[in-house]
């Protein structure tokens, strides 16, 4: 006897979970990143925190703005998100998430209403726990991919990992887009900071997910076929796309920006992180999706 | 009790019957399915065999599906059974995601996630899950598994070849098979060529995946 084939399945749907998931993360990791490294920020250089008190909020409402947003667009019961809060289930990564991120945008709110009204106390008062929120907003959509079983590689302790660092990427990135934007406002030794950040951020990412696809032991079947995928596959060109633009560019030009004090190379780095991390977001996120479950 | 499912493959000849009575019984639309019957051909001519599978909601002891719902939509009746509650479900398919067999669908007239559960509405009564009574061969085999004298409690004292999917997961599902294979039950254990299957016209649906 010769190998099997399967002749008859029916449709089932392939990927589920699109583009408003992975822009729900992206945008999670924009709104999360400014918010704990202008923390960071305001802290260690006190001379030049308006910069960062300005806009930690702003980019944290937008972008957390849209996280919910596309996270509300992307239900089939639209209308019925407000369940998560009524009925909440709290073995779900899912509830824990709204909850964690609803009581984030009441820190975002805060942070505002501390920038317009110059009153900086305020702002410093709910620190701590703003950082523990963000902190949780940061990871629980790993703890959402840690429950979905079917999905082999969304292995939790890496997902979390990669999504601090994504945070690290986007959040500085961000910064070192609007700074250039505002004509370079921020301190060059700042701004040089953040370009450290940017680089280490994306090398540590750049060096997991290579990690993983080329020296870990799969274990899985499923795990080997959504690498395949992942590689060669379908989802090809947005990973290849995402791992030029979200590490490799941005590296080299803010590592080019660093040493040479040419910080328009930075912004083009900055760039290009911020648009490559949707990518590899994405190609993470529909991976698995391919594959045959039945 | 705790009710489950047992399939005896070397009685299952791909009839369907159990396919469209669900269909049939649970007024599940069109392009959706909770009960499906893979087939599955092997070896090559004149050695060839051909495999049914019939496909349903495992219900797990330790279903993934129940646990990833953030509003309990997915939740356990006392006899084991996950059952759906529509009204509650938020359609955000995080049970799709979490369920490696399948088993899930967001139904495309409610929107919301919809999946075999045993007919509770028909155990409820002390009837039996339509797929059950329409089979011909008796292939399928309900029961308490709880309950010693039982039908599905003895076959699988019987059997020596008891599978179920996937059980490196540890979901415990409660859905067994009987002189069944590998390749009809491994979902990579078989090849999916493309253009020489018995139905090639098979096309993924925007309005069920997608938005």
């Amino acid at each position: 006897m010769l190998g099997a084939e399967v002749t008859f399945d029916v449709a089932l749907p392939k990927v589920v979970w699109g583009w408003l998931v992975s822009t729900n993360m992206w945008a999670k990791s924009i709104a999360t990143g400014t918010f704990l490294l202008g923390l960071y920020f305001i802290k260690k250089y006190p001379e030049q925190d308006n910069f960062f008190r300005k806009w930690l909020p702003i980019l944290g409402i937008i972008f957390i703005g849209i996280t919910l947003l596309v996270t509300v667009l992307d239900l089939h019961h639209m209308f019925r998100f407000w369940k998560i809060f009524v009925f909440a289930h709290f073995t779900s990564a899912v509830t824990l998430g709204a909850w964690v991120v609803s009581a984030f945008v009441i820190v975002l709110l805060i942070a505002f209403w501390s920038w317009v009204t110059g009153n900086k106390k305020l702002l410093d008062r709910i620190m701590i726990p703003g950082f523990i929120l963000a902190f949780f907003s940061t990871i629980y959509t790993a703890g959402i991919m840690g429950e979905a079983t079917a999905r082999e590689v969304w292995v939790f302790p890496a997902e979390m990992i990669s999504m601090l660092l994504s945070a690290m990427i986007a959040g500085s990135a961000a910064y070192l887009v609007v700074d250039a934007i505002y004509g370079n406002v921020l301190k060059e030794e700042i701004r040089r900071e953040l370009g450290y950040i940017l680089f280490g951020s994306a090398g540590l990412a750049a060096a997991m997910f290579i990690g993983e696809l080329f020296f870990a032991k799969i274990h899985s079947e499923f795990a080997y076929k959504t690498i395949e995928i992942l590689a060669f596959g379908d989802v090809a060109p947005f990973f290849w796309g995402g791992m030029f633009l979200t590490f490799i560019i941005p590296m080299v030009l803010v590592g080019i920006a660093n040493e040479n004090k040419k910080y328009q190379y930075a912004f083009l780095g900055a760039l290009s992180a911020i648009v490559g991390l949707w990518l590899i977001k994405h190609a993470w996120l529909i991976a698995p999706q391919y594959l045959p479950l039945s | 009790m705790r009710l489950g499912f047992l399939v005896d493959l070397s009685r299952c000849m791909g009839c369907m019957a159990c396919a469209v009575s669900c269909k049939a019984e649970n007024n599940v639309p069109l392009h959706s399915w909770r009960l499906r019957v893979k087939y599955i051909d092997q070896g090559e001519f004149p050695e060839t065999k051909r495999h049914f599978v019939p496909l349903r909601c495992n219900h797990c002891d330790n279903a993934p599906c129940e646990r990833i719902c953030p509003v309990s939509a997915l939740h356990y009746l006392p006899n084991g059974i996950v059952n759906v509650d529509h009204e509650r479900c938020i359609g955000c398919a995080s049970c799709m995601m979490a369920c490696p067999y399948n088993a899930i669908y967001l139904d495309p007239i409610t929107n919301s996630a919809d999946k075999c559960t045993y007919c509770a509405h028909r155990i409820e009564v002390g009837m039996m899950p339509a797929c059950v009574v329409a089979c011909p061969t008796h292939a399928n085999i309900f029961g308490d598994l709880d309950d010693p004298e039982s039908e599905i409690s003895k076959y699988l004292q019987e059997h020596r070849d008891v599978m179920v999917r996937k059980p490196e997961l540890n979901t415990h599902p409660k859905h067994f098979y009987v002189r069944g294979s590998t390749v009809a039950l491994d979902p990579l254990a078989s090849e999916r060529p493309e253009g020489y299957t018995l139905f090639t016209d098979v096309e993924f649906l925007d309005h069920i995946g997608g938005h």
